[in-house]
């Protein structure tokens, strides 16, 4: 067996991974990532788009030369009904760099690498089969026939923890915080292809958010994101409601290719992949726990993602939560006497990092998963009235014409119960 | 317009290990499925079919996306019920996102 005691092993090498050890090995700590896939981001999947400050924070002005995709500047969220749709689209070409689409599998691989530079060890294609846990104490992982060691392991294994959860060390994933999402990625022959399909200027990105018909009435939605040269284009539903539908999720996810406002996307383009992810989005209340003897869990693992249903976000998160981790373990092996394994009280201050961070956002949005899962009128109702206006509005035939005022009250009355809605819409707000 | 399932695994790259499926399943077992057969609709991959004829559960590893929609949906999987578990694909084998 190797003698050789890590100061940190981390698992997985996602966005949460690849941030706790390119920090950590920047900090001159020795550092071990193992990752199950052939390579780095060769197991990640995303919908497709990452806010830069996280990048910024992680590896300041040298985010620039990350591979990205484009800069959002048009945000277009889509209601839906079977067959049209009402639009909100802007163009926001003013806005600093906030966000990127991103394709995940390139960009981890280039982070990778530079963790690499900054002197970590990179180990792929290597499966963590167990945690060595001795006298309640995280010290290490089982891989093979090898048992490596470490004074802490930070767990990034993604949103299937199940080294974690065999351990015993925070509670098994609950389906009922949980949505599956499926992704296709289409390929066109130029950037200027996509230029034109989203209206925008070369390099410049848009990013759809679809509500409505699309989901059948379950809590869900649907994404479309402009890349360099290919388009991102999936569904995202609620694990329970789905299950209860007893519908096909791979014929939804098809049924999106025929719907005129959004099949439109990807008409003509080259299927390069397509891919399946859960998403976390349980909010503050679900979160397991963080960190104990020996450990601590970052990103899709700790739960760390966030539907406000206009947005998704996991990515952001991931990588802020792996330099929270990594910033706790130097403070803890800093303040730590020997050369043994942290104790839960020595990274407790991981916690506390995360909650004068990121999980602010979660704190702020509590409810709002549960509010949007009893809300399926957002699915259904709305999407509809939204269509029935506009459609009354432009609608000219033979007959007199319909007053304004006329058309927009009869598209109102179809709400059923008035008062309650404004009630139901108003608590929503406030969670979002 | 639904394309087969085997045409859109297609354009996704897999590194299979035939031999050593990562999630195991009781096809006899499956008869008294207390999940309303949630594997079938819910796998985004439709690894899952249930076959009438030979009234057993049929599941192919080869073409799963690891998502993991399944350990949720079926309470055998979740459980870890004798016949059934669901492990990560071992060195680096399974699906491979050059996208992601």
């Amino acid at each position: 067996m190797d003698e050789e005691v890590f100061d940190a092993i981390v698992v997985g090498g996602g966005f949460a991974g690849l941030a706790a050890t390119y920090r950590l090995a920047q900090a001159g700590r020795s550092v071990l990532l193992v990752e199950r896939g052939a390579t780095c981001g060769s197991k990640n999947l995303t919908g497709g788009r990452l806010y830069t400050y996280a990048l910024q924070a992680l590896l300041g002005d040298d985010w620039r030369e990350a591979p990205l995709q484009r800069r959002v500047t048009r945000e277009i969220i889509s209601l839906l009904t079977e067959q049209d749709a009402v639009n909100i689209d802007t163009t926001l070409g003013s806005a600093p760099e906030e966000s990127y689409t991103v394709l995940a599998t390139p960009l981890l691989e280039w982070l990778a690498a530079r963790c690499e530079e900054a002197g970590a060890m990179v180990v792929t294609a290597t499966t963590v089969e167990g945690l060595l846990v001795r006298d309640g104490v995280v010290r290490g992982v089982k891989a093979g026939e090898d048992e490596l060691e470490a004074r802490v392991v930070i767990d990034c294994e993604g949103i299937n923890p199940l080294l974690l959860e065999r351990a015993g060390l925070i509670r098994p994933l609950d389906p009922h915080a949980v949505a599956v999402g499926a992704k296709y990625v289409y390929r066109y022959g130029s950037g200027e292809e996509v230029d034109r399909i989203f209206g925008v200027r070369p390099g410049e990105g848009a990013a759809v958010l679809g509500m409505g018909a699309v989901t059948r009435g379950v809590f869900g939605g649907v994404f479309c994101y402009s890349n360099a040269d290919s388009v991102s284009l999936g569904l995202v539903l609620d694990s329970v409601a789905w299950k209860e539908s007893g519908h096909s999720l791979l014929d939804t996810a098809e049924a999106l290719h025929e719907h005129p406002a959004i099949g439109r996307y990807v008409a003509g383009g080259e299927l390069v992949e397509y891919g399946a992810h859960l998403v976390y989005e349980g909010g503050y209340d679900t979160l397991p726990e963080l960190s104990g003897a020996g450990w601590l869990v970052c990103g899709d693992a700790a739960g760390l993602c966030l539907n406000r249903g206009f947005t998704i976000r996991g990515m952001d998160y991931a990588v802020m939560s792996g330099i929270a981790a990594a910033d706790a373990v130097t403070g803890a092996l800093d303040a730590a006497a020997g050369t043994g394994p942290l104790g839960a009280a020595a990274l407790s201050g991981y916690r506390e990092r995360l909650e004068a961070g990121l999980l602010r956002d979660f704190r702020a949005t509590r409810g709002a998963h549960d509010w949007m899962a009893a809300t399926t009128d957002l699915f259904t109702v709305y999407p509809q009235l939204a269509v029935d206006a506009m459609t009354g509005l432009y609608h000219v035939g033979p007959e007199p014409l319909t007053p304004v005022a006329s058309t927009l009250w009869r598209a109102a009355r179809q709400i059923k119960k008035p008062v309650r809605t404004a009630r139901t819409l108003l608590k929503g707000v406030r969670t979002l | 317009m639904t394309r087969p399932v085997d045409v859109l695994l297609a354009a996704t790259r897999f590194e299979t290990d035939e031999h050593h499926p990562h999630i195991v399943i009781d096809p006899v077992a499956c008869r008294t499925c207390p999940s309303d057969r949630a594997c079938a609709t819910s796998c985004p991959a439709q690894r899952y079919a249930w076959d009438d004829a030979a009234d057993v559960m049929s599941f192919d590893h080869v073409g799963c996306l690891e998502c993991g929609s399944c350990r949720l949906v079926c309470d055998r999987l979740r459980t870890g019920a004798p016949g059934y578990s669901w492990d990560y694909p071992a060195a680096g084998a399974g699906v491979s996102y050059r996208q992601g």
